[in-house]
């Protein structure tokens, strides 16, 4: 070996270096022994952010994970994503099947075990009918597993009782979508972010909930500090850091403060009458669906002047005023919304409202000006929303009320006209409560924690206990709060032990690889499904998939005939490119960052003589709807003077059994607390740290306070998060009667310390 | 033959005498014993190493969040990531930074370490925005 003088002083610098900085040797040789031999293109298995990570493996084992520079997170990831792998190796991994037997969880077979869950579900259907079992689906789920569960369920069994927790969570911002557009999904993309020139942020807590969109919102402003931000959140959260405007509302009143906002645009004269006379339609009575005009509209608002929405939602006036420029005036805004909008009894109103402003101004599809509704999970907004695996959707948008629907549907699939029922199935609390009363007798839950995420969910829970009714649950966590009722529950194989595909929030498709073999005896929950049929002697020409792959190309298939056009999304191509957003009609095509507008959607033809064109409604007009301002289903009155929200911390998503995997993320936030304001900590004689008594209609909870200014006066938050103190014991199952998703947002509560 | 064997012993003496450094350097690591369910780092350090928890809270760290511990780990050595006071860049920083590493290496031929030009406590986020913060008040 020829040892340079170089080489020494390189060597002795390194060394110097390493004691300099203090790195222990114990650290670097872990570093070393941890250096992966493989990186595996991935998603991150958290929301719906959908930022593309790289794994790292070693030995068959994920020792890492990184940012993927290519996907749209340009390689950073929030800490949540940064700290993935212990999860797969937890403890309380599922690796094998288990039966019920006498209360307690039995190891079994495979074949034991699947065995018992096809005896009851054929045991329902001939006794019940095939409206008596049920699938119960995730956003968390592949694209491919719930494409194929819904077509299990709905062309091979007969029942349309196809669910999941986006209902829980995306409802309303669908059911905003088809109102206003007549088609679903957001028209804009996180490209959007680096051209806005203001930010909407609205009913949202980008900064704990989408870590790395509130960076790129954040790298904006930074950039350009003319940027502005109006964060809109009874709650001060990290995210009203960045703001100009931080809009503290008495909760509930979100809606009349969106339509004063509207008052002031056009009594300011900042609408754009050239963009709305020409491109949408007013609509005056949602029910009969009656147009009306501009001036029918000015008078709809003349309730919604600012000094008389000052009086109910407590916003002044002037900040009404000066918002409202900011978002008409500005060269491009860019709204966000979450669940603070969605999960309300009046969600897609609210959804409609923030459109309405960007149909007013023209703020809409050009670059920075968009309507853009953030997701929850990894894939309810692509995989479970496009894929219509709900129990009132068909694939791509389509509809099962609709006969022509279902037939272009039985056709694409080569099923005997007449075999998808006509009749929607049961959304998600009709479908738990039909559960807990015994009306429906066999359950599939695959990827999801029903008996932590409900709302008011012991009835729930007290349902999941009945012995006349079945359930089968594939979890790959232990300790997740649904293993407790299961009859079965089966090992399914976790993120990056198996292939397929998540859809993010701005209609990007990603391909997940397959990074490591399945522990244990786990398997993929598309094999899981596939054994399921085989045994429930689906047709073989429902289920004609050898692989994942097929499930995609054959999504492709039915797929190409509409808008949403997954075509050009090939396997080959989602294995080297990380993520491309549809509609993407050809294989050359690169992918639709703008939708409606001439030039950039391939729905529209090159020579349409319109530069935008709605094209989700018939005269391709956009709506915008007069929703008035209604309030929360329960409102605070004497005997429940306060207002109890929940959320999340950036630390815990869901339900926490991913989460709390992680050393450090369990113990940055051990346990759930109740966040309250410091008068009314002042008034109740509660001091920071003493444990606090909430009490709904519902149930009674005892919770360790933080006394800040966070929340405001009259409003109580507590994070949904921990398994031990649910707080979904205390919330209201009321729903939206349009999306059906429920008002987890709002309810009355009292406080004493205990 | 003789430079040869001179070098490499300078080069084993100068690791040696680092090494020593470094096991006396992490001996001299004192953490308060947290309890167990106690990550919340920044609440500690906000009163005994204030100014660092302070440059943190300003940062682009801060701001979005990106806590101690992602970084750092945990000083009872109870974490998924390694604990030290100054995390190893291969592996810590290249999680979200190894674009930026990569630019590093091609154009200037600099191995990073990345502290010695971006003292990562203090690249606050928004000038404008945090000249109002508390601290600078």
């Amino acid at each position: 070996m020829k040892v340079t003088r170089r080489d020494v002083l390189k060597t002795a610098a390194a060394a110097s270096a390493m004691a300099a900085i203090g790195t222990p040797l114990t650290q670097v040789a872990q570093a070393a022994s941890n250096e992966p031999e493989e990186w595996v293109k991935s998603v991150c298995r958290f929301c719906g952010t959908g930022c593309g990570v790289m794994v790292g493996v070693k030995g068959g084992k994920v020792v890492t994970v990184k940012g993927d520079p290519n996907n749209h997170n340009a390689g950073f990831l929030c800490l949540k994503g940064a700290l993935m792998p212990p999860i797969v190796y937890s403890k309380e991994r599922v690796t094998k099947p288990y039966i019920r037997k006498n209360g307690k969880l039995e190891p079994a077979s495979w074949d034991e075990a699947m065995s018992l869950v096809t005896d009851k579900f054929k045991a329902a259907i001939k006794d019940h009918g095939p409206t008596s079992v049920a699938y119960y689906g995730s956003g968390q789920a592949l694209t491919e597993e719930s494409y194929l569960a819904s077509k299990i369920w709905k062309a091979g069994l007969g029942s349309n009782n196809v669910e999941g927790n986006p209902r829980l969570c995306m409802a309303s911002a669908v059911g905003g979508y088809v109102t206003t557009f007549g088609k679903d999904e957001p028209c804009g993309s996180y490209t959007d972010i680096d051209n806005a020139t203001c930010f909407f942020i609205i009913g949202s807590n980008m900064s704990e909930c989408h870590p790395i969109l509130f960076k790129r919102v954040a790298k904006r402003k930074q950039n350009s500090p003319n940027v502005k931000v109006i964060v809109v959140d009874p709650r001060k959260t990290n995210t009203a850091r960045i703001a100009d405007e931080h809009v503290s509302f008495k909760p509930g009143t979100d809606l009349a403060i969106l339509n004063a906002m509207a008052h002031v645009i056009i009594n300011e004269e900042l609408d754009n009458p050239r963009f709305h006379g020409k491109y949408c339609n007013f609509i005056v009575d949602w029910k009969t669906k009656k147009k009306g005009s501009f001036d029918d509209y000015i008078k709809f608002l003349e309730d919604y002047t600012p000094e008389k929405v000052e009086k109910l939602s407590g916003v002044p006036a002037d900040q009404i005023v000066r918002i409202a420029k900011m978002f008409a005036e500005s060269s491009g805004t860019m709204s966000f919304w979450c669940m603070g909008l969605n999960q309300r009894i009046r969600g897609v109103w609210a959804n409609n409202l923030v459109s309405n402003l960007h149909l007013l101004t023209g703020q809409i599809g050009k670059p920075g000006a968009t309507p853009f509704s953030l997701t929850g999970q990894p894939n309810a907004c692509g995989g479970v929303r496009d894929t219509g695996s709900l129990c009132h959707l068909l694939p791509a948008g389509r509809l099962i009320k609709k006969p022509e629907h279902r037939a272009a549907l039985e056709k694409q699939w080569g099923i005997p006209a007449g075999t998808i029922a006509p009749k929607p199935g049961l959304h998600t609390i009709a479908l738990w409560n039909a559960f807990s009363e015994g009306k429906v007798k066999a359950m599939f839950v695959i990827c999801t924690n029903p008996a932590h995420s409900l709302p008011n969910v012991n009835i729930y829970t007290e349902g999941m206990k009945r012995k006349d009714n079945f359930m089968v649950l594939s979890e790959p966590f232990m300790d997740a709060e649904t293993v407790k009722y299961c009859d079965v529950l089966l090992p399914p194989a976790f993120w990056c032990e198996k292939r397929g595909t998540y859809g993010c929030s701005e209609r990007r498709y990603s391909l997940l690889k397959k990074s490591v073999e399945p522990m244990g005896e786990c398997r993929s929950d598309f094999e899981i499904l596939m054994d399921f049929a085989k045994r429930m002697d689906v047709d073989p020409k429902v289920i004609p998939f050898k692989e994942i792959d097929d499930v995609w190309n054959e999504w492709r298939m039915v797929s190409a005939a509409t808008p949403y056009n997954f075509s050009g999304m090939t396997r080959e191509r989602m294995e080297k490119e990380s993520g491309i957003l549809w509609p993407c009609p050809t294989e050359d095509h690169p992918g639709t960052k703008i939708r409606y507008v001439r030039g950039e959607d391939p729905n529209i033809p090159k020579d349409y003589k319109n530069k935008y064109k709605f094209y989700g409604k018939k005269d391709n007009r956009a709506w915008i709807i007069l929703r008035p301002y209604k309030g929360a289903a329960e409102e605070p009155d004497a005997d429940y003077p306060m207002v109890l929200t929940t959320g999340r911390v950036i630390d815990h998503w869901h339900t926490g059994t991913m989460t709390m995997k992680v050393p450090e993320l369990r113990r940055s936030f051990p346990k759930a607390y109740v966040e309250v304001n410091v008068e009314d900590a002042k008034k109740a004689g509660i001091k920071n740290g003493d444990d606090v008594v909430l009490e709904t209609r519902r149930d009674t909870m005892t919770f360790q306070a933080k006394v800040s200014d966070v929340c405001r006066p009259g409003l109580v938050f507590v994070p949904w998060y921990d398994s031990k103190l649910m707080i979904n014991k205390l919330t209201l199952n009321a729903f939206d009667a349009g999306s059906k998703q429920p008002e987890y947002k709002i309810c009355a509560v009292r406080i004493k310390k205990a | 033959m003789k430079t040869k064997i001179l070098m490499a012993g300078v080069a084993a003496t100068t690791l040696l005498f680092s090494f020593i450094a470094i096991e006396a350097s992490a001996q001299s690591i004192k953490h308060l014993k947290a309890p167990d369910d106690n990550a919340d780092c920044y609440t500690c350090h906000q009163k005994v190493t204030p100014r660092i928890a302070q440059n943190w809270y300003e940062s682009k760290h801060g701001v979005g969040l990106m806590k101690c511990f992602v970084c750092h780990g945990q000083p009872d050595g109870k974490g998924s990531v390694p604990f030290a006071v100054v995390p190893d860049a291969a592996t810590v920083c290249r999680k979200c930074h190894e674009p930026a590493m990569k630019r590093m290496v091609k154009k200037f031929g600099i191995e990073p370490d990345c502290y010695t030009c971006h003292p990562f406590h203090q690249n606050s986020l928004h000038h404008d925005a945090y000249g109002k913060s508390e601290s600078k008040n």
